[in-house]
């Protein structure tokens, strides 16, 4: 057969034989606009207009922040096991479903992603509001008399993002519980373990993978979440991405905001590092043991 | 790897830079136009309708609108000299943050352009060094009329801060969003004569909102949020834009507005620093600010006029209405701007220290 010689075929060919080069441009976006916008920042941060670390200083001088900053890791961290203690068992439902059936469900899982996060939020003010449906079924039938405080606060903030993180927790724990061989389940079983003992000798320790892969995904995308804290949180819970979009758009102090950006980059990747020291940085992508 | 397999790539990379560069400032326009940058949605159909479709007729200048005035694009502008937008229609935060620190990112008006017969007629508080008021909003009690029947309501703020004789659920702004803490309502809440306000006595203030504070049910970062919590009766009394309440109100909306002791303020008229049309920039706004225009936009978007002429060509039940009709303007002061921009020993405007302090007082 006759080799095509056309340049693009010719580029593909040779590009095929290195599939590094497959990824140039993947590396090409993300340097022009992950990497060098982050570089940007982060003289932005340490320049104003001389080298100075007042930007860094003042963000641990104010008690604000450094409370911010807790409360952020708080609200994440609550987040991450809302999400796991609800994703877990449905997780391992799904994963022993015949995949017809495990498809159509995932759909259900997914659909919420494709609504926009304000939606969904506003959708819980009208569930948990005031005089939203949950405060008038218990009016009306009379178990309350005057409507519990379920928004505005750190309840119906953890409930509202834990639905939107959950897709991320399922798919994560999901795409691992999937792979794992029941076969196992049933030998330790034939060996006399009971089911609760199997599941806790064999599968639990096979699903860590997933569970921690989910756990950082969810974790990490909720350090940074802006919308659902600002509509349904309450005073006290101020993350730390509405100090930055303060100090963006109110304050138009970007030297300050570039900073505490770095030092959210710098709280996110510690959190990794110490992570993956602890259970090994294999595990932290999802890889099967 | 062959040569051309990096020149194809180097060759791509170069016409993807070229476009970034390209994407700015290289557009060239050969008619005459004004770029006004607006807060958008409703209002901004209705302004087409009467200012810009007619200026445009008039004077064969386009005007093209853009949304919204976000001072960090504004700054970004500025700061990169890659200026899009000439005429900016954007509140008095915003206007603080733009002019009150280092270099000001809006021109200084030049008011001898303007036609001194309509300068005349304008309201005098909005007559100000880098903007102009085009119309005027005004901090109200804002209350459901599910929760108070008509004459019942909370008719000042002390009554706002008596929860024995008007129950219900409170919602003041945060500091989050860029909006000041109301100093001034506090203090009128306090017993302090709403012409005795100024200057803020600040700790008076903080400690008269610490009063209420346990009645507040939500602090919403934006009035939006506000207006929506007043509609869906999420909350029963609103410190909120009296303006945005009354367009829900003609939508049908079982809220009202107390306009007593209300503070008032100005949505302006700014030119942005560096603006490529200057002189049409000026054009528009002289336009815009005619009586019978401001008019046609006041009968659809209930923010008051900053004409005080307007009101004349105005139906007499959406006049009493807006916050500037003669019977309500009474009623109500101005926010005092020199106070806000003052700055203390630290350098520091009230304005930010307002807002750091405010930030520090919610998580105590």
């Amino acid at each position: 057969m006759e080799k095509r010689t056309s340049l693009f075929g010719n580029l593909f060919e040779k590009a095929a034989r290195r599939p590094f080069c497959l990824i140039l441009p993947l590396i090409a976006y993300m340097f022009v606009f992950y990497v060098y916008p982050l570089l940007r920042m982060f003289a932005m941060s340490l320049f104003s207009p001389d080298l100075t670390s007042r930007h860094y200083q003042s963000f641990f001088q104010t008690a604000a922040n450094l409370y911010s900053l807790r409360v952020t890791f708080e609200i994440s961290l609550l987040v991450t096991m809302g999400c796991l203690l609800i994703g877990y068992p449905m997780s391992y439902y799904l994963s022993t479903c015949p995949a017809r059936k495990a498809n159509l469900l995932l759909i259900l899982v997914l659909i919420p992603l494709w609504t926009s996060v304000l939606v969904r939020t506003y959708a819980w003010i009208t569930i948990l509001g005031r005089n939203g449906i949950i405060n008038q079924l218990l009016q009306k039938s009379g178990i309350i008399e005057q409507p519990l405080k379920l928004i505005y606060n750190q309840f119906g903030l953890t409930i509202g993002m834990v639905h939107v993180m959950m897709p991320f927790m399922v798919l994560s724990l999901y795409s691992v519980m999937v792979g794992i061989d029941r076969n196992l389940l049933k030998a330790a079983q034939n060996l006399g373990a009971s089911p609760f003992r199997a599941f806790r000798k064999v599968f639990l320790p096979l699903s860590m993978p997933g569970v921690l892969a989910g756990s950082i995904l969810v974790f990490i995308i909720s350090v940074g979440f802006f919308v659902t804290p600002a509509l349904l949180g309450g005073p006290r819970d101020l993350m730390i991405s509405m100090v930055i979009d303060q100090a963006v758009e109110v304050m138009l102090n970007w030297g300050f905001a570039s900073a505490a950006s770095f030092i959210l980059l710098f709280f996110i990747l510690g959190i990794f590092l110490i992570s993956g020291k602890m259970v090994g940085f294999d595990k932290l992508w999802g890889k099967k043991i | 790897m062959g040569k051309k397999f990096f020149a194809g790539i180097g060759l791509a990379v170069f016409f993807f830079g070229v476009c970034l560069m390209g994407g700015g400032n290289s557009t060239v326009y050969a008619a005459r136009q004004v770029v006004v940058c607006n807060w958008g949605g409703n209002s901004a159909t209705f302004e087409k309708e009467c200012f810009y479709d007619p200026f445009e007729k008039e004077t064969g200048i386009k005007v093209i609108m853009t949304s919204p005035p976000d001072v960090a694009k504004i700054k970004a502008q500025v700061d990169s000299g890659n200026i899009e937008w000439d005429v900016i229609l954007t509140d008095l935060p915003a206007i603080l943050s733009l002019t009150e620190e280092g270099k000001p990112y809006l021109e200084e008006l030049d008011y001898s352009k303007l036609d001194p017969k309509i300068l005349a007629q304008v309201i005098p508080e909005v007559k100000q060094k880098y903007s102009l008021g085009a119309r005027i909003y005004s901090f109200n009690i804002a209350y459901s009329t599910k929760t108070f029947k008509p004459g019942t309501q909370p008719k000042t703020w002390a009554d706002v801060w008596d929860v024995k004789k008007f129950p219900g659920v409170r919602s003041f702004n945060n500091p989050y969003g860029g909006i000041m803490p109301q100093y001034e309502v506090f203090l009128m809440a306090d017993g302090v004569p709403p012409d005795k306000v100024y200057p803020i006595d600040v700790e008076r203030a903080w400690n008269s909102l610490s009063k209420l504070k346990p009645h507040i049910n939500k602090w919403y970062k934006s009035h939006a949020e506000a207006v929506q919590m007043l509609v869906n009766g999420e909350t029963d009394i609103a410190c909120t834009i009296g303006p945005r309440v009354i367009a829900e109100k003609w939508k049908g909306a079982a809220v009202d507005v107390e306009y007593n002791q209300g503070k008032l303020a100005a949505d302006n008229w700014c030119i942005i620093k560096g603006s490529k049309n200057k002189e049409d920039a000026y054009k528009l706004i002289n336009y815009i600010m005619d009586a019978k225009r401001q008019a046609c936009l006041a009968s659809q978007v209930p923010y008051g006029p900053s004409n005080r002429e307007a009101v004349k060509y105005l139906d007499p039940k959406i006049a009493d209405d807006l916050n500037t009709s003669p019977k309500n303007l009474l009623k109500q002061g101005w926010q005092n701007v020199k106070w806000w921009v003052e700055k203390g020993p630290d350098g520091k405007t009230n304005r930010a220290r307002s807002i750091e302090r405010f930030t520090e007082w919610l998580l105590k």
